[in-house]
């Protein structure tokens, strides 16, 4: 202590602060939340000066985290002090400054008197009054960026680290041992430099996600001219109808809202076309009602309710074509022929996409019935409600019900498709977590095969989709090329 | 060389009490143990952990004489005070245990609001069934919970 006493703080430039400057993500969900404060406890990770260390422990489940680089480099970047990532969008540097176009990059000095004495002078300056940070607050936010921003705290990132013994496994301590007895990630993402990440150079993790970014789709209109309803999805119960008139009315006359919360989304259909088409321009990947991020595809005409007029030998067939468990190319034939004719006249009141009807058709009950189940690679009818609750970890993600807008003209596809289709692959069923704005890859796989059908080439945005980080070649989520094969080589010789 | 020798000393000498033979043997087993405890090998121990065992034999030790006093009564008052101050127990860990609510004390350390962060005891203080972890192994002294009620 005596050491700190006699050094005079000011002239050497160290730093002292009351409060951090810390993201949401690293400050945890815990509202009563207990901090120390040290005051030139550590020196800071960039710029080597020593600065107020701010330590506590964000959340229940969490470790102890603490501020690793002073304030000063932390507002040069408007960066967290733990994280090193955007306090506005939670995105690291690379990404922010790329999508922004902001380059500081020769700014900033990074050998050591020349940083040394650019962190001083800043931060006097700053002291003094001078506002240099604030640069960040005037960028208009761009479209990419708020594709790609962070929308709720993610706090994966405050638990434990790995248990290096664990590894070895000569980890002895058993129950009380406070690290998580995991085996650690591997791969280019695990190698990360704090002094990388700070400046935005050569950083793997911003680096996937710029290409995640280059490959989102953008929301074509589909080719169906009558089409004029957005299918909105991910949706909760915060989210009202009112929520939803007041973000799309903006783009055109708004015909009719329909809300559909067991499935968790909702169809808005504009009077006009060209209403649809702008709302889809504007909202498509930056839909974030009260911090839920919302998924924007065009609407599908879906074999309709019984309710509706042109519904009966379309449902007759469909009926026949699930429970007869026809063959897929048969099945697709009789698709393509009605669906030209029965969708396109219908008049609203709303077309209830994808929804089940009610069971008015011979149904399979029980998972041996059901040619999904089995393995054949029926595109059945919406009423696939057996495989939903077989995979329900799944099914939450894939209920997307519209289809992208290249498969428009096909059958609709049951509401949780997918991994009903790949049951050859059970080991590749646990996925990781997508981003919410990649279209759903689900969609792949049924599309890869009606695409093997039909001859259609495969949409490129479906193909491109998934990113390079797939477990393994062979996961049928993982890429739709591999997909393809994968689905034509389960659905047997009834195909090609 | 007559005459110059070297001051007297005066030595103190341990008058051992009555009733010492009683709890010689156990005490000098104690003593054994804290040697043994001394001078283990640190290897494959946490640098906090090297230091439970002592703890651990201080706390046995000033637990042995504690019941033989004040519980069982089977020593005299004279005895008592002799092995406190011959360091066969910690004084001041017996006068906790007197208290309510300290009985099962494990060391000084885990009670001492100054020597923790937000001035709050060792969580070795808290009861398993207010704690969130179950097992812990306090890193003052490796106590796994020394509440009264547990």
């Amino acid at each position: 202590m005596a050491h700190r006493l006699l050094r005079d703080h000011d002239a050497d430039g160290w730093e002292r602060s009351d409060f951090p400057i810390i993201c949401e993500s690293c400050l945890g969900d815990n509202p009563y939340v207990r901090m120390t404060r040290a005051d030139y406890d550590k020196e800071c990770k960039i710029c080597t000066r020593p600065f107020t260390v701010f330590r506590w422990r964000p959340g229940r489940d969490a470790r102890y985290k603490k501020t690793e680089i002073c304030q000063t480099c932390s507002k040069l970047k408007n960066v967290c002090q733990v994280c090193l990532l955007d306090l506005e969008y939670g995105l690291p540097v690379q990404v922010r400054d790329t999508a922004l176009s902001i380059s500081s990059h020769d700014a900033i000095p990074r050998s050591d008197v020349n940083r040394e004495y650019f962190a001083e002078e800043h931060d006097r300056r700053a002291r003094a009054g001078f506002d240099y940070e604030s640069s960040y607050g005037k960028v208009r936010p761009s479209d990419t960026i708020l594709k790609l921003q962070r929308t709720t705290p993610y706090y994966k990132r405050n638990r434990a680290h790995i248990c290096s013994f664990y590894v070895r496994g000569e980890c002895i301590r058993g129950a009380e041992c406070p690290y998580r007895h995991e085996m650690p990630e591997t791969g280019e993402l695990s190698q990360q430099n704090i002094k990388d990440r700070y400046y935005g150079v050569n950083d793997p993790v911003a680096l996937k996600l710029l290409n995640k970014a280059g490959e989102m789709p953008s929301l074509e209109p589909p080719e169906d001219e009558s089409i004029r309803t957005l299918y909105v999805g991910g949706l909760d119960k915060r989210v009202t109808e009112q929520d939803l008139r007041d973000n799309f009315y903006a783009h055109g006359e708004i015909e009719s809202i329909k809300m559909v919360l067991d499935k968790a989304c909702a169809f808005v259909t504009y009077t006009t076309r060209e209403g649809a088409e702008k709302a889809a321009e504007e909202l498509s990947n930056k839909l974030v009602i009260k911090g839920l991020r919302l998924k924007l595809m065009w609407g599908k005409p879906q074999a309709p309710k019984p309710e509706s007029e042109t519904s009966e030998g379309a449902r007759q067939q469909a009926a026949v074509a699930h429970s007869g468990m026809l063959p897929r190319a048969v099945i697709s034939q009789q698709q393509n022929q009605f669906q030209p004719s029965g969708s396109q006249d219908q008049p609203p009141p709303m077309h209830y996409f994808n929804i089940p009807p009610p069971p008015q058709q011979e149904r399979t009950f029980y998972p041996s019935m059901d040619p999904q189940r089995m393995g054949a690679l029926v595109p059945s009818q919406d009423g696939e409600n057996k495989t939903g609750p077989e995979k329900p970890q799944e099914g939450q993600r894939y209920t997307y019900q519209a289809m992208p807008p290249p498969l428009h003209g096909q059958y609709p596809h049951q509401l949780y498709p997918s991994y009903g289709y790949m049951p050859p692959m059970p080991p590749y069923q646990h996925y990781p977590p997508y981003h919410s704005a990649m279209p759903p890859p689900s969609q792949a796989p049924p599309t890869a095969q009606l695409y093997q059908q039909s001859g259609t080439p495969m949409p490129p945005a479906i193909v491109n989709a998934p990113p390079a980080s797939r477990p393994s070649v062979s996961t049928p989520s993982g890429s739709a090329p591999s997909g393809a094969p994968l689905a034509s080589a389960a659905s047997g010789s009834t195909l090609q | 060389m007559t005459g110059q020798t070297m001051p007297k000393v005066k030595t103190n000498r341990v008058k051992y009490p009555e009733g010492w033979e009683l709890i010689e043997s156990t005490l000098r087993e104690l003593q054994a143990k804290m040697r043994e405890a001394e001078n283990d090998p640190h290897e494959g121990k946490r640098k906090c952990e090297t230091l439970w065992p002592i703890f651990k034999i201080v706390h046995q030790k000033s637990r042995y004489i504690f019941y033989l006093y004040h519980r069982r009564k089977e020593i005299s008052k004279e005895l008592y005070e002799f092995c406190l101050d011959q360091g066969y127990a910690d004084r001041n860990l017996i006068a906790k245990w007197k208290k309510p609510g300290y009985e099962r004390l494990c060391c000084l350390r885990c009670m001492q609001p100054r020597d923790h962060n937000f001035a709050t005891a060792c969580v070795c203080r808290v009861p398993k069934h207010l704690r969130e972890e179950k097992v812990i192994e306090c890193v003052h002294c490796g106590c796994k919970g020394c509440a009264s009620g547990d």
